[in-house]
């Protein structure tokens, strides 16, 4: 199911990412075409090095396509220098991330108005005590990280990445280093706020439930997409990694030591 | 919303640098609450570096300031005229008295003094008369039993003397007793122990005797030729300018021959000595400054390293590059205002702590207050060096990729730092430069330091990464502990790097300053009384000569004597130029400063050389032709057939110079620059000066046998002469090493700070080792290895590098003819160096044993 060119608020073409490495040139991404709509909600699948991570880095202005074209809201990225990402980033992008990085220096409310600061907004302070608000983090504005559990940790970069009102937002594994219960708080947050702001959502996940949340679910391996479907007509889901459900840390390397 | 819309919203909207720079401030203020846990080490060694410099500074300011506000004190006067040999004509005295509101006069001269007591004994004093009207400025402060402070009138036909305190005990007389000096007899009626116009005298033979001047010429020591210096001082009259008085002065005596200085210069030689030490010293801080340099460096690249994730996430919420340089730029300047701050204020307080000890020694109250110029100089160097120093990882921290948030993405090495940042840093290194050569005045000195220690911190560095290089192709040494630590030497991110070239540095100004002062000392106190004199006899008249010779050879001990008539003289005009004139080279400026001995000889003195012209012939009665000395003569640029002018006893003399010769003065034998032709010279009065090499035990014996049949002849004991010199040295040695040690303590504190930055690694290689059964000496013995090793080649690159300096300063700057290299200052400086490095390591391996191995291999 594709969006056509003109609506859509992700637009893939021919996208290929190359690394050079000491052991020669390493494909990443090997031509991936790919349209999603505004207000869209996709979630992204696939083993690890599939190159997922890649793509939403391309997508965010973070690495640049060394072949294809990536337009986002319309705007051709590889057209803008570094200040002019930054500025993209700033104000159309939101990303959540699995390890939350808020900055430990600032307290929460510090966190979440740091973009709304970048963006020269007036309103900073109010805006992200609002968005706290919204998250029922209300009560914790003057904490610092280290004094917030994950699950509030995570609400707070969630405020923090919907603050700026983006067009888009990226997530890596939002739930990836929470417990089952807190995690599934987090998605439900996610999620009210993504309808209520009618943001764009691609979210890379191995928990396949969270990928059934989304309306689409792409899957990706070794550098190209192998399957691009409706959730309730995504035919790989039962093959992925069982481990990597809500309520289990997934990939944490908490598991690999005695 | 529409495409359009959102594109708008992606194309960069410029906002102003004002508002960047507001934004990047406030985000400091949230970073610094971090605390300063990662900067103590950058604070102290910017603290350090900065309050050595300040301190320098308000010091040498603080003492200029006391010299210009003590100057007419110091001088005497608001001018003084100064002539050798002979008084002022009653011609020039009575247009003195005449040209001027007061006029005071003296006399300074060595002299014998001998205590008329019984087995009373002899002791070379400096003599000073002065007339009723002296000290015209300043406070004389004397001890007497009487009302007046100055009784040295007459009194029944005898005249007083006020001494030193030290020659009382050193006579073993009292106040009462009668002093001789040449043939007349003073009765001491007190004490001096402060001249209002005496500066620093660091070099004095003897104890200070003042009496009147009109007791002098009763005393038989005002022969003509005799070594006399005459001061008038003087007030100028109402309203007029001392340019003016001056030009005066010259017009009315023009050939007067006499020293002519006012209270702008009231002392030359303090205010150059005050001045060349401080430069010095400065360029010693500044070196402890660079050493904190790279401490300073390695401080903000780890707390860079620290703040990786930080970066990358505000990258992530869309701050630009420049945001990021700015916020980390404003972090670190503001932590350095801090530590150049503490360093200025601690700086301020040197001339508060010091400067009574240095007011005793300098004779002057040193100028109070802040000396800002001062402390603005060492606060420009600290901003400066902390640019230098954090500019390149500052640089390098901006170009961290925001992506290295994402899990599964290989961490990538940051960029190469942009080109504008290369700039800045060139910027900065370049001002930092310049300050050093015109912030401190130093001239060619301090060019020579900022390409000495430019060229220092490359090859130290050079050196470091080859050290590093030669680790890693070692043929892998058999013993694991040895194995271990040669492997840390080039292990990514090791500190040997800066710790060799910190810790080498601090080193080798250590041994560079060992090695020039332990030469100079060797020189002057080890090498030459071997063959120095015992005694040089001054003042012995023409008409003594022959029965001087006599009594001299004929005294049991004696084994060579040399004599030769001397007067002193003023270069006045060279080719008809005048010095001021010329354009002379500083290191022979000497030679038209003051009154340069000149002798006569139909022969060429022993042992000469002629090396261009030729002698005169021993009969020569033509025109005054001079023999110069050739070193001088090169450097002026100037050989046989030049002319140059000497004023003699207030008459000009010109003279054609017929050949040079070079003078090794280390020999301490009598010489001269100028020696000139038999004839017109020979007229002029004179008087000998004798060299008498001796037996030592028989030194008292002619001491007192040649006073007592001349008693106008003053002998000087040349090993008190150099045994005040070395003290003299010792005590400039000791200062400079103090100030010299601040970059050892600067390297110290990179070195800390090295060990520090190791100790989770250490930490964790420990408890590895632990765990595959290694013994806790096993693991002491492999870090200690490390830090051993470390030690020793900084020990060993400082050694090499510091005698090369030492040797250059010595040969080039200070023209030493024969270095000695000193065993043991170096290797004691090398040893202490691996000793203190290797404390160090044991520190942090010791507290790196004590981890518990279980929880360290759970976490990490």
């Amino acid at each position: 199911m594709q969006e056509s060119g003109e609506r859509a608020m992700i637009e893939l073409r021919d996208l290929r990412l190359t690394y050079q490495s000491g052991a020669g040139a390493v494909e990443v991404l090997r031509g991936i075409d790919l349209s999603i709509g505004r207000a869209e909600t996709v979630s992204l699948v696939g083993p690890s090095g599939s190159g997922k991570t890649s793509m939403l880095m391309v997508i965010a202005g973070l690495e640049r396509a060394t072949g294809g074209s990536v337009l986002v809201g319309g705007a051709d990225l590889g057209a803008l220098d570094e200040d002019a990402l930054a500025a993209f980033r700033r104000d159309s992008v939101g990303i959540v991330f699995q390890d939350f990085h808020l900055i430990p220096t600032m307290t929460a409310l510090e966190n979440v108005a740091v973009p709304l600061e970048f963006a020269g907004r007036r309103d900073a302070f109010e805006r992200a005590a609002a968005v706290l608000e919204q998250v029922g983090l209300g009560h914790r504005l003057d904490h610092y990280p280290g004094q917030l559990s994950g699950g509030e940790q995570q609400r707070v970069a969630l405020a923090r990445a919907f603050g700026p009102g983006p067009k888009l937002l990226l997530a890596d594994e939002p739930t990836g280093n929470l417990d089952g219960e807190t995690g599934a708080r987090v998605v439900e947050q996610l999620f009210a706020l993504q309808r209520a702001h009618g943001t764009t959502l691609l979210l890379i996940t191995h928990d396949p439930h969270l990928a059934l949340r989304c309306r689409r679910v792409v899957r990706i391996g070794d550098g190209v997409i192998v399957e691009d479907a409706p959730a309730d007509e995504a035919a790989a889901l039962p093959e992925l990694p069982a481990q990597a459900a809500v309520g289990t840390p997934s990939g944490a390397a908490a598991a690999a030591r005695p | 919303m529409t495409d359009t819309a959102l594109q708008s919203a992606v194309v960069p909207g410029r906002r102003g640098g004002g508002s960047t720079l507001a934004l990047a401030w406030r985000l400091a203020r949230r970073e610094l609450r971090g605390g300063l846990g990662g900067f103590r080490v950058f604070l102290l060694c910017l603290l350090l570096g900065v309050a050595a410099i300040a301190a320098v500074g308000s010091l040498s300011q603080a003492m200029l300031g006391g010299l210009a506000d003590n100057g007419r004190a110091l001088l005497g006067g608001d001018v003084e005229l100064r002539v050798i040999h002979r008084p002022a004509t009653p011609e020039q005295l009575a247009w003195l008295e005449e040209n001027s509101s007061r006029l005071s006069r003296a006399a300074d001269m060595r002299a014998m003094a001998r205590a008329e007591v019984s087995g009373g004994g002899r002791r070379l004093v400096e003599l000073k008369a002065v007339d009723g009207a002296y000290p015209l400025h300043g406070i004389l402060s004397t001890e007497t039993s009487g009302e007046d402070p100055l009784p040295l009138a007459a009194e029944e036909g005898v005249w007083g003397a006020l001494v030193d305190p030290a020659l009382l005990s050193r006579l073993d007389i009292a106040v009462g007793d009668s002093l001789r000096i040449g043939s007349l007899s003073y009765e001491v009626r007190g004490t001096v122990s402060r001249e209002p116009d005496r500066a620093a005298q660091a070099f004095t033979l003897g104890p200070r005797v003042l009496v009147h001047y009109d007791s002098l010429a009763e005393t038989g020591l005002e022969q003509p030729g005799s070594l006399i210096y005459y001061q008038y001082r003087l007030d100028l009259p109402e309203g007029e300018s001392t340019a003016d008085w001056r030009r005066r002065v010259d017009r009315a005596f023009p050939d007067a021959g006499w020293r002519v200085r006012d209270i702008n210069r009231a002392a030359p030689g303090v205010d150059r000595f005050i001045v060349q030490v401080s430069l010095f010293m400065t360029l010693v801080g500044l070196t402890a400054l660079l050493v904190g340099g790279v401490g300073i460096a390695n401080a903000v690249h780890a707390f860079l390293d620290g703040k990786r994730n930080t970066i990358a996430t505000l990258k992530c919420l869309g701050a630009p590059s420049r945001l990021i340089f700015a916020t980390y730029l404003g972090q670190v300047l503001a932590l350095a205002l801090l530590g150049i701050l503490g360093g200025v204020a601690l700086g301020s307080l040197a001339p508060a702590v010091a400067g009574p000890l240095l007011a005793e020694r300098l004779n002057f109250e040193l100028s109070g207050g802040l000396q800002p110029s001062a402390l603005l100089l060492a606060a420009v160097f600290g901003l400066l060096t902390t640019l230098v120093f954090t500019l390149w990882p500052l640089a390098r921290a901006q170009g961290i990729p925001a992506g290295s948030l994402f899990r599964e993405v290989v961490q990538r090495s940051a960029s190469r730092p942009p080109a504008w940042a290369l700039l800045a840093l060139g910027v900065s290194g370049l001002l930092l430069a310049l300050t050093a050569v015109y912030g401190t005045d130093g001239g060619d000195v301090a060019v020579g330091f900022v390409v000495g220690a430019v060229a220092a911190l490359l090859v130290f560095r050079l050196a470091a990464a080859g050290i590093a290089w030669a680790a890693r192709r070692l043929p892998r040494p058999r013993r694991p502990d040895l194995r271990l630590a040669v492997a840390n030497l080039y292990r990514p991110g090791a500190s040997t790097g800066s710790v060799v070239t910190s810790l080498g540095l601090g080193l080798t100004v250590l041994v560079t300053i060992a090695l020039i002062e332990g030469n100079l000392r060797h020189q002057v106190v080890a090498q030459l009384p071997e063959e120095a004199p015992g005694f040089y006899f001054i003042d012995i008249q023409p008409d003594q000569v022959e029965r001087f010779d006599a009594l001299v050879a004929a005294h049991p001990g004696v084994e060579a004597m040399e004599r030769v008539p001397m007067l002193r003289g003023r270069i006045m005009r060279v080719n008809g130029l005048r010095p001021d004139e010329m354009n002379v080279a500083p290191d022979v400026a000497w030679v038209f400063r003051g009154d340069r001995g000149v002798t006569w000889s139909a022969e060429p003195p022993a042992g000469s050389r002629i090396t261009a012209g030729e002698w005169w012939p021993p009969d020569y009665s033509g025109p005054p032709l001079v023999s110069l000395e050739a070193g001088i003569a090169e450097r002026i640029g100037i050989g046989p057939g030049d002319r140059i002018t000497v004023n003699l006893l207030g008459r000009d003399l010109e003279a054609e110079i017929a050949n040079l010769r070079p003078v090794d003065w280390s020999e301490l034998s009598i010489n001269f620059v100028m020696v000139f032709s038999p004839g017109l010279v020979q007229q002029a009065p004179q008087s000998h000066i004798a060299t008498v090499t001796l037996d030592a035990a028989q030194e008292e014996a002619l001491e007192a046998a040649v006073a007592d049949a001349f008693p106008n002849v003053s002998a000087v004991r040349v090993k008190e002469a150099l045994e005040s010199l070395a003290q003299m040295l010792r005590a400039i040695a000791t200062a400079v090493t103090l100030t010299a040690s601040v970059t050892v303590a600067a390297g110290l504190l990179v070195l800390a700070g090295a060990v520090a930055a190791g100790q989770r690694r250490r930490v964790y290689d420990a408890v590895v080792l632990k765990v595959l059964g290694a013994r806790r000496r096993d693991v002491l013995r492999s870090f200690l290895l490390e830090f051993g090793l470390m030690g020793l080649i900084a020990a060993l690159l400082a050694v090499g590098f510091g005698t090369a300096a030492a040797w250059a300063v010595l040969t080039t700057v200070m023209r030493v003819e024969s270095f000695t290299f000193l065993v043991a200052p170096v290797f004691l400086t090398a040893a202490a160096a691996v000793a203190v490095t290797l404390a160090f390591g044991f520190a942090g391996t010791w507290r790196a044993l004590a981890q518990k191995a279980a929880p360290l291999l759970r976490n990490d």
